[in-house]
């Protein structure tokens, strides 16, 4: 279980915001935590899975897709505050994501 | 310095035309409006009328084969033009016509029949049974193949486009179910696609082997270069091969991730995906190695 420092998350954010930017062709200033992903990026479920594979590889996770999409259907994801903070409890618990339903 | 080697990947048929690739490519849309004319007077009155917006027959499949197929015509005609040649083409889907234009096997109206007697072929032996597909992205094969068993769904895998993305075909209320537990069991992505006809579905044989006779009479002639089939990943390079996938086509699996793997073996380091869509170069991003696919319009960028 990875510990997530500030700067884990600092670099989370970058990365998120980077990419959205890139990929709605939208400039990095008018992203911010409150963003709609889809209302306001046209962003999509493709780009979620990107993203996914994006931190698999820079923190070598192991996580099955299907934890994070079985997590996903009971704790949506609307905005990209909270798209970084799934990313982040990804990188935390990798395939026991799903063990914090239990605990909760 | 050794000349890039490169494949044309041509799509299937496109969901919308808001990205529109090619935009910038010089003579491009010249070339595209010169398609829709000819097919128009050959084809369909109605493609002639096409545009982008108001009258884009989205909603009807037929018409969305023809325009992808024009489309995709148009752009490899110019790359063509432009020295930018592929040592091999490749078709997803129902977009093989695009690919043998490309290879030079079959000129622009034979193209547009077989889309035209394939459709129809296909129609007629489903009837009036409701049929369908649909992607899902985020589960093994085998989760899949698992939910399909244990429902008793009529539903086939279809195509794999990457390691955990998959298209199935078959009974649309079966499909629709299917998707959603899907998406109960995990999948990330999970959605159906706006096609009455299955194709790719085991079940279609009848209708393929109608079609086969159909087109008896067109001629097809030895490709420039190899066209890659998407079943079994041979290189097809005699009319008589070509003529044959072109009916298993219809009725068999496909599989784009080992297309593409295969490709990438061959030393392919470049793809273009020449169509109206990006959805292959999308997908490429879950595909690793050592390699490029781009667009239309990075074509225009970095050419």
């Amino acid at each position: 279980m990875a510990k997530i420092t500030e700067s884990t998350r600092k670099e989370v954010k970058e990365i998120v915001y980077n990419f959205f930017a890139e990929e709605c062709e939208v400039d990095k200033s008018r992203i911010n935590d409150n963003t709609s992903i889809i209302k306001d990026l046209d962003g999509d479920s493709l780009m979620f899975l990107e993203l996914i594979e994006i931190f698999k590889k820079k923190y070598n996770l192991d996580i099955e897709l299907k934890v994070i999409g079985k997590y996903a259907v009971k704790h949506p994801v609307a905005t990209i505050g909270q798209l970084i903070d799934m990313q982040l409890l990804i990188i935390e618990h990798e395939n026991r994501l799903l063990e914090l339903d239990i605990k909760s | 310095m050794s000349p890039t080697r490169l494949v044309f990947v041509f799509p299937a048929f496109a969901s919308d035309y808001t990205d529109h690739p090619g935009n910038d490519l010089p003579g491009f849309f010249e070339q595209f409006n010169l398609f829709l004319y000819e097919a128009g007077n050959r084809v369909d009155p109605s493609l002639a009328e096409f545009d982008f917006e108001s009258k884009n027959y989205l909603g009807d499949e037929l018409i969305t084969q023809y325009i992808t197929y024009l489309y995709s015509c148009a752009a490899s005609k110019i790359l063509r033009e432009k020295q930018i040649k592929p040592e091999y083409s490749a078709g997803y889907s129902m977009g093989i016509y695009a690919a043998l234009f490309d290879a030079g096997s079959i000129n622009l109206e034979t193209g547009l029949r077989f889309i035209q007697y394939a459709y129809q072929s296909l129609k007629s032996e489903i009837g009036g049974t409701a049929y369908g597909m649909g992607t899902l992205i985020g589960l093994d094969k085998q989760d899949i193949e698992q939910l399909i068993r244990k429902s008793n769904f009529r539903i086939e895998i279809t195509n794999q486009n990457a390691s955990h993305s998959f298209v199935v075909s078959g009974l649309l209320n079966d499909v629709s179910e299917m998707l959603l537990m899907a998406r109960e069991e995990g999948a990330l992505h999970a959605r159906s696609f706006t096609v009455s006809v299955p194709y790719h579905y085991s079940r279609l044989e009848k209708g393929a082997l109608f079609f086969a006779q159909s087109i008896v009479n067109l001629e097809i002639s030895p490709p420039s270069n190899p066209v890659i089939s998407l079943i079994d990943q041979r290189e097809l390079k005699s009319p008589d091969d070509l003529r044959k996938e072109l009916t298993s086509n219809l009725y068999h699996p496909l599989n784009w991730l080992k297309t593409q793997h295969w490709l990438q073996q061959k030393g392919i380091c470049r793809f273009i995906e020449c169509g109206p869509s990006k959805g292959l170069a999308k997908n490429a991003r879950f595909i690793e190695g050592d390699y490029r696919f781009i667009t239309l319009d990075d074509v225009t960028l970095h050419n």
